[in-house]
């Protein structure tokens, strides 16, 4: 596992719990207590208001809502990848989640594509969440 | 406004002082009337960057009555017009001036250096963004996508885009891509893909450059019998959603109908009334999702409305006329080159891009990834 050089995440303790569930392989989203609403990214309140809510397990399946093809990349670490895919995805739980689309040549994804989460540990302590066409 | 390009063997103060003093000049007035500023003072050392009001007293001798910003990101100095708009109504400041500048060693997307600004713009998100390797064009590149899908807007409607304001460019010596002449539909076709759908000529310039407005009441500008005055008849903000997991669509964004109908609303007058408009166009998509958002064409038939070059001069509605960010200048604030060009046109001094016989304007801005907008109906009065 050679060093890892693009971006990381910054990890406070309201975002912690997710990125753990990416660690185990397993994501984990909240899940307000009050309206039962599933919430991505990790956020401190629900929009009904109620600030409890419950890490909850997602099946890791959706749709391709957006996508764009980055051939000119932010950094040389992420140009030596390019041209690759970034997709907004709705999970069947609700929200929308962004990560790249691998496995897959670019020119295959469309707007609609079945996709699921798969996980690639990159560095000791840093797991990522990428999508894969399903099936 | 000074020269738009590479001022990166300039010191950013001295820049800062020739185009507030350009502007102050413009309007028969001197930096002793100035009692209002929007935005940053010029560079300095220590608390300077903190305090900007005090900062420019320092400069002037005369102590400043109001100092504001907004955080409306690239349209923060155009959109911060409204509040100087403000201040001068309730009797706050008598002249505000509203200053940009990029120039010198600036880091990031006021440097001269485009590696360090690509990727410095790349993280103006959150992490659940940049991780992935996004870029400020693959941010809107999943919008002009999700537009394609639901509304059938074709890559070539977004290059009529570029094309009508390279048009304009081309008539505005101090624009940055003017010299480099017209291009075509296929030239914007066949440029090379930088985040599909966007390519090379949908995307803004990254140059430096400084520009400066002064505002002051109107009846103080007819007195005065220099130019014809410029009023500001409405203004209006839109804070959207900032994550773009929270927003409902990304075909679009509410906080620019929310910022254009309070705007509207506040000039009493009709989209249909405006004779030019300047939206900021820090892509060609950008152009075209503003439209829509700003009301001057339904959801959806924003590729229809420029498609018959609608946008060019001579058009229904000629926008960005100086050639926008995408062949004017992208400097700094660059909201407010918007305005300026709004100001030459409705003063009918924009020479041979002229849009003729123009009575209303209409300024639309973007911050982040249009996130937060702003909208103002100007009058030549
Ligand atoms: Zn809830």
């Amino acid at each position: 596992m050679a060093d890892y050089e693009k971006l990381r995440p910054e990890i406070t303790p309201l975002h912690e719990p997710f990125w753990d569930s990416v660690k185990r392989h397993q994501v984990e989203l909240q899940r307000c207590d009050s309206c039962g609403a599933f919430r991505f990214i990790p956020t401190e309140l629900c929009r009904c208001g109620s600030a409890a809510s419950t890490w909850t397990p997602i099946a890791g399946t959706g749709e391709v809502y957006t996508y764009t093809v980055v051939h000119r990349a932010p950094t040389p670490a992420y140009q030596a990848e390019a041209p690759y895919v970034i997709a907004h995805v709705t999970v069947d739980e609700g929200p929308r989640m962004i990560s790249v689309v691998v496995g897959c040549d670019p020119t295959d994804v469309h707007i609609g594509m079945p996709v699921t989460l798969v996980y690639e540990d990159v560095a000791p302590d840093l797991t990522l969440y990428k999508f894969t066409p399903a099936g | 406004m000074t020269k738009q390009g590479d001022l990166s063997d300039r010191l950013q103060a001295d820049v800062y002082w020739e185009v507030v003093k350009e502007a102050l000049d413009d309007a028969g007035l001197s930096l002793s009337d100035v009692d209002g500023l929007i935005g940053s003072a010029p560079e300095g050392l220590g608390i300077r960057a903190s305090l900007p009001g005090g900062a420019f007293t320092d400069f002037t001798g005369n102590p400043l009555r109001f100092h504001a910003t907004t955080n409306i990101g690239a349209s923060a100095q155009s959109a911060g017009m409204g509040l100087a708009a403000m201040a001068i109504a309730h009797g706050l400041a008598s002249v505000v001036v509203i200053p940009t500048v990029a120039a010198g060693q600036a880091p990031g997307y006021a440097g001269a250096d485009r590696n360090d600004a690509v990727a410095r713009m790349a993280q103006l998100g959150s992490p659940y963004e940049y991780l992935w390797g996004t870029t400020r064009v693959a941010d809107y590149a999943v919008v002009a996508r999700r537009h394609m899908h639901e509304y059938g807007t074709t890559e070539e409607q977004l290059a009529e885009i570029a094309v009508a304001q390279r048009l304009g460019a081309t008539l505005n010596p101090l624009s940055v891509n003017g010299r480099r002449g017209e291009i075509t539909i296929e030239d914007v076709m066949t440029s090379r893909p930088i985040a599909e759908p966007l390519k090379l000529l949908d995307c803004c310039l990254v140059n430096q450059g400084a520009g400066c407005v002064v505002m002051t009441r109107a009846s103080d500008v007819r007195a005065q019998g220099k130019h014809v005055p410029v009023v500001m008849l409405g203004w209006g903000e839109g804070h959207g959603y900032l994550d773009p997991c929270k927003a409902p669509s990304l075909a679009g964004f509410e906080g620019g109908r929310v910022a254009a109908d309070a705007a509207f609303g506040m000039a009493g007058v009709t989209r249909d009334d405006i004779d030019v408009a300047g939206i900021s166009d820090h892509f060609t998509i950008n152009v075209l999702v503003e439209l829509e958002d700003a009301g001057f064409c339904a959801k959806g038939e924003g590729g229809a409305f420029v498609e018959n070059q609608a946008t060019r001069i001579g058009g229904r509605l000629p926008v960005n006329t100086d050639g926008g960010f995408l062949s004017n200048s992208h400097a700094g604030s660059c909201g407010l080159f918007t305005t300026i060009e709004l100001v030459r046109q409705l003063r009918h001094d924009a020479g041979p891009r002229q849009v003729e016989g123009a009575q209303l304007g209409y300024a639309h801005g973007v911050g982040g990834v249009s996130q937060v907008q702003y909208g103002a109906v100007y009058g030549r009065a």
